[in-house]
């Protein structure tokens, strides 16, 4: 359930106004707006290549460099717009005011160091000032419910499984303390019972530290009850957004509506997928 | 400080026999080729005059420190043999190969090149040089050569490659079409051009050379860069805040390092043919310079001498095959690639 009132905070932690992201003609996000207030947890929700991603990697400008990707908007975090910082001042952003999870946790980690110096790294990136990297390193291991840190935090990528692998990476978003987390479809690559548990585990840990979430999936069966508010993606645009509730219980867009008939339901046998209807949707 | 993975690889290219085994004798004879001077050499390692002892491959005895006339060195090998010597019980003992490389052994009787005896194990040159002295020398010279080239060239081909690869668009654009032209210099021009200005040192020709052998390998580097810069490890480091210089030498670099160590043993093989040809061809080190590639070029003008002809050939090819055993070796361990079909 909803883990913080967004209205009491005054000003929004992260506001996003038009943003517009271009690679050469193709346009991939087309002038969308929301906002991130401190503590809520968003969800984006929209299929395979409706710009989902590459509007979460805009939030630091993680994007080519123009000539090839072209960015256009606003991103406003506290009082700066991300659009027009220098690189160094985004080194600083990343990974210590908003962190990310990614799909693949097995490609996410270097293969030749151990994950204790993987989320060392991170350490001495943003927290020079920590006496005991290692003792830190346990801590968030622990906190992501790794058994056995003091000895874990020597294993190596390949000796982990994805579920383990996908703990260490959130490990290494944590461990600086970031204000938002974002989320780019963390439990896709993952068996299903393995994708509850994260999930789980992400809803905990928001509570615990009470970080805001950007939660990007194509799956609306993971948003109800861990999400505050749901944004709907379709082809760069968005198209619906509302509390998770109301347009769980009342979607308006057909879109919308399409997506959350693809939820498979417990005791509800499904005799066909549903295939969504494109001809109807289309702008 | 090496990873889980890197470990595998050194153990499974231990247990490839032939590379393991191929891999210790050219490392053994390189070091032995290094003390070259206590190895083969006509001053004696250690000796005894006058009550005194004396360690001449050390250091330097005038002529005059044993009674002679001069004080230029002293000419052990005839000092042996006089009465005085003798006669105040001194006694020398001579490194395994008891020849200087550069010296001729004309007295003996017969005219050179003088056929493989007791005296000298596999003959001499042309100029009655000690061929076995000239051999363990020039293994030193183009060991050395093909090494220091080896390695300035990665680091040229991994730095030049991984800007390429890394930079991407326009910088790697130009640079590839930089190293085509560059590498259509016609090598063996630029060769005799600078060696003729500069003359041919060790290090004018590991120069010369040097401008060529990095490019091999910066084609496989700029590959990897590319590869490496688009996996998602480094995105996520990039996510993190991680700078490129950061990124570049933790993540990038390290996990590139295959085709580097792959290729290595070839560079060698390179080095040292490309070395001995252009001596072969009298383009290389000046005489009287120990080399193989002078040596194969005697020997294939005195025929009627075959132990030219033979030395200088069998330890070239046994050098080459060996490193060429190395290579192949490292390349089925290091490269996920090949399988494990050699053994
Ligand atoms: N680096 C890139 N260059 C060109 N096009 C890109 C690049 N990254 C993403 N795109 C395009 O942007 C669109 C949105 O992609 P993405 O945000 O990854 O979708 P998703 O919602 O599945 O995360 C897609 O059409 C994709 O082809
Ligand atoms: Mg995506």
């Amino acid at each position: 359930m909803p883990s913080a009132d967004p209205t009491l905070s005054a000003a929004p932690l992260l506001q996003v106004k038009g943003l517009t992201i271009r690679f050469g003609e193709l346009t991939a996000v087309d002038g969308i707006s929301f906002q991130l207030a401190a503590g809520e947890t968003l969800a984006v929700v929209g299929e395979s290549g409706s710009g989902k991603s590459v509007s979460a990697l805009a939030l630091t400008r993680l994007l080519p460099p123009p000539p090839a990707c072209r960015l256009g908007g606003e991103i406003r975090l506290g009082d700066r717009d991300i659009l027009k910082l220098d690189e160094p001042m985004l080194h600083k952003i990343r990974g210590k005011e908003i962190a990310y999870i990614f799909q693949e946790p097995s490609s996410s980690l270097n293969p030749l160091f151990t994950i204790g110096s993987q989320i060392g790294e991170a350490i001495r990136l943003h927290r020079p000032d920590v006496k005991d990297p290692v003792a830190e390193i346990v801590r968030v291991l622990d906190l992501v419910g790794i058994r056995d840190p003091e000895k874990r935090h020597r294993d190596y990528p390949h000796q982990l499984s994805g579920g383990m692998q996908q703990r260490v990476m959130i490990a290494m978003a944590l461990v600086c303390q970031p204000k938002i987390l974002v989320a780019d479809e963390p439990t896709t690559a993952l068996d299903v019972t393995i994708q509850a548990q994260i999930i789980d585990l992400l809803r905990d840990l928001k509570k615990k530290l009470g970080m805001s979430v950007l939660m990007i999936t194509h799956n609306f069966g993971i948003v109800h009850g861990f999400a505050d508010r749901v944004i709907v993606m379709f082809r760069g645009k968005i198209v619906e957004e509302g509390p998770t509730e109301v347009v769980l219980r009342n979607p308006q867009h057909p879109y919308t509506k399409a997506l959350i008939s693809c939820i498979p339901r417990l005791g509800q046998r499904q005799e066909r997928l549903v295939t969504i209807d494109y001809s109807t949707l289309a702008p | 400080m090496f990873s889980e993975i890197t470990r595998q690889q050194f153990r499974r290219f231990r247990s490839i026999r032939r590379a393991w085994v191929s891999f210790w004798i050219l490392v053994v004879v390189y070091v032995v080729s290094l003390f070259s001077e206590h190895v083969a050499n006509d001053r004696p390692l250690v000796m005894r005059y006058g009550g005194n002892t004396f360690f001449p491959t050390l250091k330097f005895y005038s002529a005059e420190t044993f009674g002679g006339r001069y004080r230029t060195e002293a000419d052990y090998l005839a000092l042996e043999k006089t009465p005085e010597f003798l006669a105040q019980g001194g006694w020398m003992l001579f490194p395994v190969i008891k020849s200087d490389p550069l010296r001729s052994y004309l007295k003996e009787d017969g005219s050179p090149p003088l056929a493989p005896s007791a005296r000298h194990w596999l003959g001499t040159d042309d100029s009655a040089r000690d061929v076995a002295a000239r051999l363990l020398y020039g293994f030193r010279t183009s060991m050395t050569f093909a090494l220091v080239l080896a390695v300035l060239s990665a680091v040229m081909g991994i730095i030049v490659g991984g800007i390429q690869g890394y930079a991407g668009g326009w910088v790697d654009l130009a640079g590839q079409r930089l190293i085509e032209v560059w590498s259509a210099l016609p090598f063996l021009y630029v060769v005799i051009l600078i060696g003729s200005i500069y003359g041919q040192t060790f290090g004018v020709l590991l120069f010369v050379f040097l401008l060529f052998e990095w490019i091999g390998l910066s084609y496989y580097m700029r590959g990897e860069f590319y590869r490496l810069k688009h996996q998602t490890f480094t995105q996520a480091a990039q996510a993190l805040g991680a700078g490129s210089f950061r990124i570049l030498y933790r993540h990038i670099l390290p996990n590139a390092m295959v085709p580097v160590i792959t290729l290595f043993p070839f560079m060698l093989i390179g080095g040292i043919s490309a070395l001995t040809s252009l001596d072969f061809l009298g383009f290389g080190l000046p005489p009287p310079t120990p080399s193989w590639g002078e040596m194969l070029q005697q020997g294939l003008k005195y025929l009627y001498a075959p132990w030219l002809a033979f030395s200088s050939v069998i330890a070239l090819f046994s050098t080459l095959l060996l490193a060429s055993f190395v290579g192949e070796g490292a390349r089925a361990a290091f490269d996920p690639r090949s399988s494990n079909a050699i053994r």
